[in-house]
């Protein structure tokens, strides 16, 4: 069977754990990689043994043997280089969120069922361990009906400099598009329900002069009832410590994973840090479902999925520029 | 010893915190004593009917009798605001038994927090999530609502200006809004009885306060032994009880002629109530108001 042949595009740090993904999948082959960037576009070139490079996507298009893009470039970017790749007949992996306006996301949904080809939005943490463990939790019926979902990843690292992108909130939505589509995603994909409305509260705590929210608070209310509370920072202090917790109830039990529920600690002399457990590659199983869906499978993150989480981030921007809840419709 | 009689034995539903709650406490204390009339005590624990509350209490205060009051401490804010100004114009004692603000686990997260262990605190989340036992004929806001309010006023020493409620009255979510800009999430309620959780025992409570220097994570489960046999699995509280505290904060308070936490705690954990009652009812937040007036 040929392999599959992909571009990336974007050489930022996402891009190495694509090009991972690709590398651990027989399926699939990297024929190059495009960056606006000629110097950084030839070194990735040279780290990967020599691939294509190129700094606009059109080259790269009419290279041999791409079947498939994965696009790793700036959110404002997703909606003209998402279009130009269905124009030219190509599969779509685009990091999320799949646009920046709702606007976008319809446009290149229509684009990709137009052309016939698979367009997912990389909502990673579906395919992260415990992302699956609790889908299938709750799948299994063991906790009834779900009900609540809490979320919250919190620390880790923080915007590099003031010339970030993802700090621009025109380039990068705000951080409710950025990072906190994450969590409406997978909160909304594990109860299963319709999202009707949110109430986020947002929070510049790292710098009074951010012009994104470092610390979200999204609540999301269901058409069944359910709320799912979901907190994305990069405000918690310390950094070193990333956290992430978990609480589902349902009409039968509960489903927790508390912040070292899948860490180890160091008490180290520089402070107390986690060590998490190995596991599987969400990156790789993100990549395989793709491959699947592109083979005829169902879509593991349905194009709707994708342009719904950009509903409820743009509900979410507006929810905290308003102080008011804001109804949700994809 | 100070001596006190128990009034009622009914609350929320099938509630009867006096016999379950308050009598062994007391019967414990080394401060208390019971007797049979309430014409022989200077203290009444009163656990009537909630609908009754406000009216048994503030005929006490009158009396002047000192007061431990079964949780809420009246049905409504303008009762506990009349109560408030009673109180005070009778000089006694009244005692909410808001006791879950003197967990061991909180009473030293609520010292280290106003002592900037954190830094300045900027947000806190909140679970109070009950396993089983009856689920009260009110809602569980008005049940268990106050309880978690309340610890977030003695951990933060802020007011609520804004509230929004949503969820269910089983499982309710509030995001309240604290004086500077201080945000609060509190999911609050009561889902099915859980294996090894006592019938109406806390399944999960917890805070983590985040501030500008520092994040407190507080399980209010501790401090507890986790037990393990073939049959069970779960935890044996090992600190002082909770009930045990609040009758050495209303002892104190009777020796001193006020206590620790008193029948203000109770009308700010009201509006709170009331507010996320009405903003359940609106689909909006709603923004606490000015004291009521009342007036006797």
């Amino acid at each position: 069977m040929d392999r599959i042949g992909i571009v990336l595009v974007g050489a930022g740090f996402i891009a190495d754990a694509h090009s991972g993904a690709i590398d651990a999948d027989p399926r699939a082959t990297l024929i190059g990689i495009v960056d606006a960037d000629p110097a950084r576009a030839a070194a990735f070139a040279r780290k990967q043994g020599g691939i294509r490079y190129a700094p606009d996507l059109d080259t790269a298009l009419r290279w041999p043997g791409v079947d498939a893009v994965i696009l790793c470039t700036p959110n404002d970017t997703h909606a003209p280089l998402g279009l130009a790749v269905a124009t030219a007949g190509k599969h779509l992996l685009v990091e999320k969120p799949l646009a920046t306006t709702l606007a976008d996301a319809h446009r290149l949904a229509d684009a990709f069922e137009a052309a016939d080809r698979v367009l997912v939005a990389a909502h990673t943490h579906r395919f992260y361990d415990y992302g699956r463990a609790v889908k299938q939790t709750i799948s299994s019926g063991a906790i009834g009906r779900p009900v609540l979902v809490r979320l919250a990843i919190l620390g880790g690292w923080i915007w590099p400099d003031w010339s970030a992108w993802v700090g621009d909130p025109e380039r990068s939505g705000g951080h409710a598009l950025h990072n906190g589509v994450h969590l409406l995603d997978l909160a909304t994909w594990w109860l299963g329900g319709e999202p009707t409305g949110v109430y986020a509260r947002g929070r510049k705590q790292t710098a009074a002069e951010l012009r994104i929210y470092d610390y979200l608070e999204m609540v999301v209310s269901y058409a069944d009832g359910a709320t799912a509370v979901c907190e994305m920072s990069r405000a918690h202090r310390p950094g070193s410590l990333a956290q992430r917790e978990l609480l589902v109830a349902g009409t039968a039990g509960i489903v927790e994973q508390g912040w070292d529920g899948e860490s180890s600690l160091v008490f180290g002399e520089a402070g107390t840090t986690t060590v998490p457990a190995a596991g599987g590659n969400g990156f790789a199983a993100q990549l395989g479902a793709w491959l699947d869906a592109i083979g005829g499978a169902a879509p593991a993150m349905p194009v709707a999925d994708a342009v719904r989480a950009v509903a409820l981030g743009v509900a979410v921007e507006e929810s905290i520029a308003t102080g008011k809840p804001v109804a949700v419709t994809a | 010893m100070i001596r006190v009689a128990l009034v009622g034995n009914a609350g929320i539903g099938s509630q009867d915190h006096q016999n379950s709650m308050y009598r062994p406490a007391f019967e414990r204390h080394p401060r208390f004593e019971l007797v049979d009339t309430a014409e022989e005590a200077e203290v009444l624990s009163i656990a009537v009917p909630l609908a009754e509350r406000g009216t048994a209490v503030a005929d006490a205060i009158r009396a002047g009798k000192h007061v431990l009051a079964d949780k809420p401490l009246a049905a409504t804010l303008a009762e506990a605001t009349e109560i408030e100004r009673l109180a005070a114009a009778h000089g006694v004692v009244v005692v909410p038994a808001h006791h879950q603000r003197f967990g061991a686990a909180l009473r030293s997260a609520i010292a280290a927090v106003r002592a900037g262990r954190v830094g300045l605190p900027w947000n806190v989340q909140c679970d109070f999530v009950v396993a089983g036992g009856d689920p009260a004929p009110t809602g569980e806001l008005v049940n268990f609502g106050l309880y978690p309010v309340d610890v977030l006023r003695a951990l933060l020493g802020l007011e609520v200006h804004r509230v929004h409620a949503t969820g269910t009255p089983d499982l309710v979510t509030l995001l309240l809004d604290h004086e500077h800009g201080v945000t609060s999430t509190v999911v609050c309620g009561r889902v099915p009885a859980l294996r090894d959780v006592p019938p109406g025992g806390l399944a999960v409570h917890r805070y983590r306060i985040s501030g500008s220097h520092g994040v407190l994570a507080v399980d209010a489960r501790k401090p507890a032994l986790q037990v393990r046999t073939t049959d069970t699995f779960g935890p044996v509280w090992t600190g002082p009880g909770t009930v045990d505290v609040l009758l050495d904060v209303l002892a104190a308070g009777i020796a001193a002629g006020r206590a620790a936490l008193g029948p203000h705690d109770a009308v700010q954990a009201q509006r709170v109530i009331e507010a996320a009652q009405r903003s359940m009812a609106v689909g909006q937040p709603v923004a606490i108001g000015q004291p009521v007036e009342t007036g006797e």
